[in-house]
């Protein structure tokens, strides 16, 4: 009787105890380990969540862009500690991008190419370039034909170079192909991606006819002190994996009335930008002056990038 | 009886309408439609972007910058200048009257300027450019003097035709901003005046291959 007494009784402790010890070491398991997180993340998690549930960025009203880009603004400060400031600056009135490319001029250093990897935060992992400078022979017309892919001393002899990238197109076939309309041509011209309401079926790179749109293979990475911080909600602010993306024409720096970067750092003068609209501008001079050729024009795309020769 | 005669007259008519009304449609949708084309649109456009309005705060002026002597299409505009980029500008503070110590000469002498510049036929020598008679400025064939900030038309004697893009913006690069006031770059801030052509180097980054 007392050896059964005790055995039931020292069941009961036992069973009581494992239980006790299980929550409470569960308690310290999640508390020690996982609660700090858990704390600091509740309010990364809260944004995220209302981040799911907020509009096409042109259905949107002021308020409601201010408040997603604070959402944002602050997401980037909770999660990778940065401070980022995105703004949503509209369209400029009676104003038209264009952009002229000099065959003639281009030596083929890349410097435009690595200027826009930084300035747009492009994924670093997958190497992600929006302009390709193709190195053709003379006589040659298409960039089908140039090397795509050199690697030697620049410039070399017998050759041009040519630079492909979005050419914003005022009759976009990507626009028309996009089935949740997640692009769409801004007033000023400019072929934009609302990223958040891309959903990744690469109609629209099936649909471009210059291989102008990328794909976000995997989520981007970027060094955290090479992340350009004056950020466009429609241009070069973070982006996530399994969505498009594209050459905005800097639309943080365009607007604001700053040259794109790709023009900025191109060592030889051989990129052109400005107002299609302003008589006086430089790309009407060329457009004008010059010998000037548009890429695949027998489309119908109507790019707003002309090639031109000396 | 009357019926199919009534019948027969109005089917023609009938299909006369609908052919008219398929034509209306086709010239009210060409007409109506924004598809007009980039090339139309730009060239309808004659309202000038005012040069001295600013787009924003951004857009400023840049600093170190002379008035071009020349006009563009849109009136006057600046360029980048270059006396100051010169590390030992006076040239008349070396070059005059008074002697020079020969301590330092090797420093002080212009040793390290290679002239790759004229062709083999016609090389171009220092004096080329540079007056003999005042030091601190440039000379063209006319014996005329011509201040290095304003160095383009020194350049733009031979190169009259690279001269002429670069007045209205097809060659060389503008700075910074495409709005505002146009400040362009000197003819000397991409290409060494000794040796104008670029130099071959690597590229700065590498693409990736497609296939």
């Amino acid at each position: 009787m007392d050896s059964k007494k005790k055995n039931t009784i020292s069941r009961r402790a036992f069973l009581t105890g494992a239980v006790s010890a299980a929550v409470t070491g569960g308690a310290l398991v999640t508390t020690g380990c996982k609660g700090k997180n858990l704390l600091e993340s509740s309010e990364a998690f809260a944004l995220e969540f209302q981040e799911y549930f907020k509009k096409h960025y042109r259905l949107m009203n002021e308020m409601e862009r201010e408040k997603t880009v604070s959402r944002l603004e602050r997401l980037s400060k909770q999660k990778q500690g940065i401070t980022v400031d995105i703004d949503t600056t509209g369209p400029l009135e009676n104003v038209l991008y264009g952009y002229a490319f000099n065959v003639t001029r281009c030596e083929g250093y890349m410097e435009c190419v690595a200027a826009c990897v930084r300035e747009n935060n492009l994924d670093r992992r997958s190497n992600m370039q929006y302009i390709r400078i193709f190195e053709m022979e003379h006589g040659q017309m298409s960039p089908d034909q140039g090397d795509g892919k050199y690697f030697h001393m620049v410039p070399r002899e017998g050759h041009f170079y040519m630079g492909v990238q979005c050419f914003h197109c005022d009759n976009p076939p990507c626009v028309k192909a996009c089935p949740t309309k997640a692009t769409w041509r801004e007033p000023d011209g400019i072929v934009v991606v609302d990223y958040d309401w891309c959903i990744g079926c690469r109609y629209c790179m099936a649909a471009c006819p210059y291989y102008g749109r990328r794909f976000n293979w995997n989520q981007p990475e970027i060094p955290k002190e090479e992340i350009t911080k004056k950020q466009h909600y429609l241009g070069n602010r973070k982006r996530v994996r399994g969505m498009m993306e594209k050459c905005t024409f800097c639309i943080q720096r365009s607007r604001k009335g700053k040259l794109t970067a790709c023009v900025e750092a191109c060592p030889t003068g051989a990129r052109v930008f400005g107002n299609l609209l302003d008589p006086d501008s430089e790309i009407r001079f060329v457009l004008e002056n010059k010998k000037v050729y548009r890429l695949k024009e027998d489309l119908g795309t109507d790019p707003k990038f002309w090639y031109f020769i000396d | 009886m009357s019926k199919p005669e009534i019948n027969k007259c109005l089917y023609p008519i009938f299909l006369s309408c609908i052919i008219l009304g398929l034509f209306i449609f086709s010239f009210l949708s060409t007409a109506f439609s924004n598809q007009e084309g980039v090339t139309k649109q730009y060239k309808k456009a004659v309202q000038k972007m005012d040069r001295a309005g600013q787009v924003n705060a951004e857009t400023q002026v840049p600093k170190n910058i002379v008035r071009v002597l020349d006009e563009d299409q849109g009136g006057h505009f600046f360029t980048e200048a270059r006396k100051s980029e010169i590390k030992r500008f006076r040239c008349s503070s070396c070059h005059n009257d008074k002697m020079v110590s020969i301590q330092g000469a090797a420093d002080l002498s212009h040793a390290d300027i290679k002239v790759v510049h004229g062709g083999k036929e016609k090389p171009l020598s220092c004096n080329t450019c540079h007056s003999t008679e005042d030091r601190d400025f440039l000379t063209t064939g006319k014996d005329t003097r011509i201040d290095p900030d304003h160095v383009y038309q020194m350049c733009g004697q031979c190169h009259f035709r690279q001269k002429k893009d670069w007045i209205g913006g097809a060659h060389g690069k503008r700075i910074i901003f495409w709005s505002g006031e146009r400040v362009v770059m000197n003819c000397t801030s991409c290409h060494n005046p000794h040796s104008p052509r670029f130099a071959e180097r690597w590229p700065k980054t590498y693409s990736v291959p497609l296939k």
